[in-house]
């Protein structure tokens, strides 16, 4: 099988060595000359200075403009403004007549970079299942940053994404935050290790069946086990200032007394900066007594916490509100339980928003992240606010997740992470027609668009 | 949870998915050739010469191929459905347009209706108004007894006898404007069992739910899935030689079967008062079925390659292929399919979760449209199933126009299913199955408010509680 995917990858490099000079029949913008097309290369932020005209800017944090312009120069934003801001001379300009512009859009949960092809184990790195606790797994050790799912989800107008390992452990690991294109993994994960996900569902109990039972096979077991890691980790750190205090003691006797330092304990010492409240935890409950068991224990060890999914604890929407927490919300495709109304879960972020609650939108998905704006968009049928949708896809999750100075809204000084549609960014009839990544236009090509190219003729 | 809806998603892939298909070159002179999909080729009227005028040897299995579903009971209503915006699907977009429904079919559309005046009516003013949707690709309402993967060739296998009707997801594909659904045997087998074609009249009992008169359908698959649950057992198949191979048998084994049948037939013609029927076998029987065209076969099938093995296999044992389903590859090879008058229901998008998906493209339904292939858009998700019109409107998205996005949700399942004539369309005569939905229902945005099925009413979003008319929750 994996030599079968070397010959597809063989294959579509030699495709997408071809020039591909036939234009589309889809009648799209024709792309500026193309990096292959899973290549996520885009060059470093460059010196041309970009102006989008005429188009109806969503800035998010200030209004509609109408007829607006956006300039960007050295992968910023540095003007923004009326049909009346000027463009500087030697500026390019792409005529965004008829069109919506708004910010890139930030996927609150993704596998991006860590499969290929689901049901091919070796194109896969989701997640360690030796052991439920695993803090000292980092997604940037296997983030593959030439996967061709990347350019695929950049056709909808996203631009950054969290990346996260699975959520079949307790503690599989940590997240990190990626800008979609760059020159390679390094410059693509933008923020490493910048929250560990902490899922209580019940779907991490090693209970498929009693003949391979493993420990925890119940929510006590779970818990149980997440209360030692944290404790063992507590302990860890003391000694660590133990150590450090007599090792760094200007008393020369008590320098002496310090020995060796404990020794060094990669899963322990991963899961200090949450216990130190430096970094969020995300976690993840679907039904109210998951929810109110997870809150407990994140309480016990002053946990920061950001909240995902809260799919069934409708019941317990005031209490999340009084939390003040963030809610990475959904999906909201998950099935209600028997007894609930069809709409119980599409209703969800509009009974949060109500609430106050600051949502963000994930897709919980790689291969159809770049259907994240749809599950927006059909939650506002469900009565979330058109706005209030779109900011969970762009400025809620930048302040959730730290990077609102670059990210989440059409500002001067904020990164060019600009996209720009011919329709409403929400609805699926919409096609993305330009997207720019720190101020710099990315080709709209993707492994499927040069099959559609080579085919449809 | 993600992980659980990938691991779901990988099983159903793994498990369900599955259609190939065989088809016979269209050559009109053909005197097995079906007669037109709308008068339902496949159902057990249309026997092809040869077999007609003979008695089938008559098993349970065979009685109830000719059976699929009790006749229709008698529906009384007079409803006149006001102010809407029609999408007909037939004949465009009637602005500010009327539908009167008589017994439960439509008895008159346009700008205006002549309708007694008993009659109920349902103000439809600023809404959408469209055909229920089809859904010619699910594995609903079956309590997980999708495959019985224990051999790869099962066609007596009978989803009627899974049939799970008080399974909730029928209501909320109810929820979602969906009117009409087949429910199909899993993919694990290259051929697996036969369907049962369901309204989504959620409340009501078994045998009413199932779709009255509708043909019978069996499924086929081909590619990674049989390979993979049989493989994994180190049993045949686990390649695509296997596969299709299996296949071959099956059907020469089946055309032995027919063959004893027609010397025991002649001899008893003759008068031969001492002979002996052969034993009667459910599985030859079901297979018999296909190679006499009574059934319609559907195919899972991914790949180009087995696209045209699957026709070439369907031109060699002389039966049709009605639809490849999944078919994300057909884009490669849609001339080919189009001339075979095969049709496709597929997903706008699904790609990559296993290999053979890897080349599955968003262009794939509109290619294929545009070189005369006819395309739907299915669910094969009991997640997927409660939102097609957004499926539809990504359709639009990716190429198709407005008028075969519609129909790919509409009439073009309906002819898959093989109800074309009776649902699929806003058109005097057909069933009263329609949707009613608050905004342009091709978007993100758009909730069904009212769903009829034969002019009764099952959904009405404004209801409070689950919004079923029909349907008393036991306490």
């Amino acid at each position: 099988m994996l030599k079968k995917l070397i010959v597809v990858i063989a294959l579509v490099a030699i495709i997408s060595a071809q020039s591909i000079s036939a234009q589309s029949k889809k009648t799209k913008s024709a792309p500026a000359p193309a990096p292959a097309a899973h290549s996520n290369t885009a060059a470093a932020a460059s010196n041309e200075t970009i102006a989008i005209k005429g188009g109806k800017l969503l800035t998010i944090t200030h209004g509609v403009i109408e007829n607006g312009v956006v300039v960007m120069h050295n992968g910023r934003i540095t003007a923004i403004g009326g049909p009346g801001t000027a463009i500087p001379s030697g500026a390019k300009v792409i005529d965004a007549t008829g069109m919506t512009v708004y910010p890139g859009l930030i996927d609150s949960e993704t596998h991006l970079g860590l499969t290929e092809i689901s049901a091919e184990r070796m194109t896969n790195d989701e997640i360690e299942m030796s052991d439920e606790i695993m803090p000292h797994m980092h997604v940037y050790d296997a983030f593959h940053a030439e996967t061709a799912l990347i350019p695929v989800t950049r056709m909808n107008g996203i631009t950054n994404a969290i990346v996260a390992p699975a959520s079949g452990d307790t503690l599989p690991g940590q997240d990190s935050f990626i800008q979609l294109a760059g020159p390679s993994a390094t410059e693509m994960l933008t923020v490493r290790d910048i929250a560990m996900p902490l899922n209580f569902t019940g779907a991490q109990r090693r209970n498929q069946s009693f003949e391979q039972a493993k420990f925890p096979f119940t929510r006590m077991g779970m818990a149980t086990q997440l209360r030692q890691a944290f404790i063992d980790a507590l302990d860890y750190d003391q000694k660590l200032a133990a150590y450090d205090k007599k090792k760094s003691s200007a008393d020369a006797k008590e320098k002496d007394k310090a020995g060796t330092p404990p020794k060094r304990d990669l899963k322990l010492e991963a899961l200090l900066p949450y216990l130190h409240g430096k970094k969020p935890v995300v976690l993840a409950a679907e039904q109210p007594n998951d929810l109110l068991t997870a809150l407990e224990l994140a309480n016990e060890f002053h946990l920061k916490v950001i909240l995902n999914h809260v799919t069934h604890s409708a019941s317990l929407l005031d209490k999340i509100a009084a939390t003040g927490l963030p809610v990475i919300i959904g999906p909201i495709y998950e099935q209600p339980k028997e007894s609930e109304r069809y709409d119980a879960v599409y209703s969800m972020p509009a009974q949060l928003a109500k609430r106050g609650i600051k949502i963000a939108f994930a897709s919980y998905d790689s291969h159809q992240a770049r259907n994240l704006p749809y599950a927006a968009g059909y939650a506002v049928g469900f009565g979330l606010p058109a706005d209030e949708a779109l900011k969970a896809m762009t400025i809620n999750p930048a302040q959730i997740w730290g990077v609102d100075k670059d990210l989440g809204s059409l500002e001067v000084g904020k990164m060019g992470n600009v996209v720009v549609a011919n329709g409403d960014p929400l609805d699926v009839k919409t096609d993305v027609k330009h997207v720019f990544i720190q101020g710099q236009e990315i080709p709209l090509v993707s492994k499927q668009t040069q099959l559609r190219d080579q085919y449809w003729k | 949870m993600p992980h659980r809806l990938h691991l779901y998603r990988v099983m159903l892939l793994s498990l369900c998915w599955v259609l190939s298909s065989f088809a016979v070159a269209q050559q009109p002179s053909n005197p097995q050739q079906p007669s037109p999909a709308s008068q339902n080729p496949a159902s057990p009227e249309q026997a092809t010469p040869g077999t007609e005028s003979k008695a089938n040897p008559v098993t349970d299995n065979a009685t109830r191929n000719k059976k699929p579903a009790p006749e229709a009971p008698a529906i009384h209503n007079d409803v006149v459905i006001r102010g809407g915006t029609i999408l007909t699907v037939t004949h465009g977009k009637i602005e500010n347009g009327s539908i009167y429904i008589h017994n439960g079919k439509i008895a008159a559309v346009g700008q205006t209706v002549n309708a007694p005046a008993g009659a109920t009516v349902i103000d439809a003013s600023g809404k959408f108004v469209m055909p229920g949707i089809i859904d010619s690709h699910s594995h609903i309402a079956l309590d997980d007894d999708v495959n019985e993967a224990t051999s790869p060739v099962t066609p007596q296998m009978m989803m009627r006898d899974a049939f799970d009707y008080n399974d909730k997801a029928i209501y909320r594909a109810l929820a979602g404007g969906v009117t009409t659904s087949l429910l199909l045997h899993g993919s694990a087998n290259m051929i697996g069992g036969q369907a049962i074609v369901i309204k989504h009249k959620y409340g009501l009992g078994r045998d009413e739910m199932l779709f009255p008169g509708a043909p019978q359908s069996i499924k086929f698959a081909s590619g990674e899935n049989p390979k993979r649950v049989y493989g994994s057992k180190n049993q045949l198949p686990s390649t695509r030689m296997g596969n299709f191979e299996v296949m071959r048998a099956a059907f020469i084994e089946a055309r032995e079967y027919m063959r004893t049948w027609d010397d025991y037939d002649a001899k008893v013609k003759k008068g031969d008062k001492d002979a002996t029927p052969p034993k009667k076998d459910l599985k030859l029987e079901a297979l018999a079925d296909i190679l006499r065209g009574k059934l319609l076969v559907q195919i899972h099938c991914y790949r180009a390659d087995e696209f045209l093995t699957e026709m070439a296999m369907a031109k060699e044992f002389g039966y049709k292929i009605r639809a490849f389903h999944h078919a994300l590859e057909a884009y490669k090879v849609a001339d080919k399919i189009a001339a075979n008058g095969i049709a496709i229901a597929t997903w706008p998008d699904w790609w990559g979760f296993k290999y053979e998906a890897w080349d599955g493209i968003p262009w794939n339904a509109a290619i294929s449209a545009h070189k005369g292939v006819r395309v739907a858009l299915k669910s094969d998700s009991e997640d997927v199933t409660r939102r097609l019109n957004q499926e539809a409107g990504k359709g639009m998205h990716y190429g198709l126009t407005e008028d075969e996005a519609l129909k790919a949700i509409t009439l073009n399942p309906a002819w898959i299913i093989g109800v074309d004539d009776r649902v699929g369309s806003i058109d005097v005569g057909k069933d009263a199955d329609i949707s009613i939905w608050n905004s342009y229902p091709l978007s993100s945005f758009a909730l069904v408010d009212k769903v009829l099925i034969d002019g009764d009413l099952y959904f009405d979003r404004s209801l409070p509680g689950l919004g079923l008319t029909h349907y008393k929750e036991v306490q």
